[in-house]
């Protein structure tokens, strides 16, 4: 197994930004990009085999011995338990639960107990108290990109909303209070914004099309219920920036379920949290065969887990929810071909 | 405490009568001397328990660990209201809506439980019953229920 340290992988994502940051000086807009990749026709290049972790969705509270952080510290000794240990892990969103930095530290302090390298992107519960700035300090760049035996990976910051905040004089604390609601009233719709689809253009423009692409965001580049912002108003934008390619694994939080979509190119999982498991919304679902039966409110594991995600040479996934009880139906008990 | 059961008996009389209402409009008209206004107070006055019970849902002062209602249940979600009253394994018995609201205030949330009549806890069971208008009634179906679609604000007339 391909083993590489926290230093090597957090170099190269840092080497990608500063590539990426130089390269964007001279960057058309990502209007001007669209349209040009075209459908890939080759194959895939061949990678070498690896398994990845993802966790997400903890939702830490700023309280002592909470039970959120019990089934984070039990998520993260399963990933470690891991065999052959996966390369790295990926983290996609709300590690805290009202973007207090007491929260942030507090994961942090646990996410470290992994015994491989971590890469993190912010939900919207990290983020509305303070902008993202206690995040950005703990963790880094919202967005990144880096490569892994010959796997492009992209993270995102899929949950900017347009101010609501100043015309109505809201108090930080207010804000986040309203953006802690699932089906917050007058929040609006969750995107990457302009500035990040202007990066991913640049960030992806000289990766070949046969390059397999796996891209995280905590909300789906799909709408599945806007009204949860099930949502990401900017992912058609982003699917075709990345329609060149011949596949892309998007994964992503915030939903806390076992789902799973296909457009185009793009093939969606959803993740299950680490924290409470959420109903599917009234809407129809494209694969219903792929879902999580429910859960025992008596029990607070039900439904809850991480995930690993091992790809082969012809960046076949297998994608393997790790719920910590028996809620997934026999046909992905052993994982779902991706 | 006597005053408040009163006050509680008149609220779910009127949730009832307006609930009965609701439905009945669309078939007949009032029958005299109940003019539409005062059909229109009484759903405003359910309308006001209901925006009641949308934001204790939503608190998490009921609890004591952060928690609320909606952090499970969005939009009431998964409060399967149209189940109630069947055996609920974790209440070891045939229990109502309102037995398991304070289950989850108990033990999910661990709080300090609703008086079962208290205007409290009728508007939340308001709250989850509108969010599930039209759902039809399925004792102890086993399935979960989504909350009613809903494309933007509350997900009712509110104010």
């Amino acid at each position: 197994m391909n083993k590489i340290s926290r230093r090597q992988f957090l170099g190269m994502t840092t080497k990608a930004g500063a590539a990426t940051m130089f390269a964007g000086i001279f960057a058309p807009s990502a209007s001007s990009m669209l349209g040009l990749g075209g459908v890939a026709e080759a194959a895939t290049k061949k990678i070498k085999p690896f398994t990845f972790a993802v966790l997400t969705d903890a939702h830490l509270y700023d309280i002592a011995d909470h039970k959120f952080d019990h089934i984070l510290e039990k998520a993260v000794a399963d990933v470690n338990s891991i065999k052959p240990r996966p390369d790295f892990v990926l983290y996609a969103g709300d590690l805290g639960q009202s973007g207090k930095k007491a929260e942030l530290v507090k994961g942090k302090k646990i996410l470290d107990k992994l015994k491989m390298p971590y890469k993190i992107i912010p939900g919207e519960h990290d983020y509305y108290l303070d902008m993202g700035k206690a995040w950005r300090k703990l963790f880094g760049d919202e967005h990144w990109s880096f490569n892994h035996n010959g796997v492009h990976f992209i993270g995102m910051n899929s949950i900017l909303v347009p101010d609501f905040w100043t015309l109505k004089k809201l108090t930080p604390k207010e804000r986040m209070h309203m953006m802690e609601e699932l089906e917050c009233h007058n929040c609006g719709a969750w995107g990457v914004g302009e500035k990040q689809l202007n990066w991913l253009a640049r960030d992806v423009r000289r990766v070949s099309p046969d390059t397999p692409v796996v891209i995280m965001t905590h909300s789906p580049l799909w709408d599945y219920y806007p009204r949860w912002n099930f949502q990401t108003y900017d992912a058609p934008e982003i699917r075709e920036i990345l329609r060149k390619f011949d596949k892309v694994i998007s994964i992503h939080g915030h939903v806390h379920q076992v789902v799973y979509n296909e457009i185009d190119n793009m093939r969606s999982c959803g993740l299950l949290s680490t924290s409470w498991p959420w109903p599917y919304p009234p809407v129809e679902l494209e694969y219903p065969h792929i879902i999580q039966r429910r859960a025992d409110p008596g029990d607070f594991e039900d439904g809850l887990g991480g995930h690993d995600i091992a790809l082969n040479a012809d960046f076949d996934a297998i994608v393997h929810w790790r719920e910590f009880s028996d809620l997934l139906p026999d046909n992905i008990k052993k994982g779902l071909k991706v | 405490m006597r005053k408040v059961r009163k006050t509680s008996f008149t609220a779910v009389a009127s949730v009832i009568v307006v609930s009965g209402a609701l439905i009945i409009t669309s078939m007949a008209q009032a029958k005299p001397p109940r003019s539409e206004t005062q059909v229109a107070q009484e759903r405003a006055a359910l309308m006001t328990a209901v925006a009641k019970g949308d934001d204790l849902w939503h608190s998490a002062k009921l609890g004591n660990n952060g928690l609320a209602c909606a952090n499970c249940h969005p939009d009431g979600s998964a409060s399967n209201v149209h189940t109630w009253p069947k055996f609920q394994t974790n209440l070891g018995k045939v229990g109502t809506l309102r037995e398991m609201i304070n289950w989850c205030i108990a033990v999910p949330m661990q709080g300090r439980i609703l008086e079962s009549d208290s205007e409290e806890m009728i508007a939340m069971e308001a709250y989850a019953t509108f969010t599930h208008r039209g759902v039809a009634i399925a004792p102890a179906k086993d399935e979960q229920h989504g909350a009613v679609p809903v494309k933007s604000g509350p997900g009712y007339p509110r104010h």
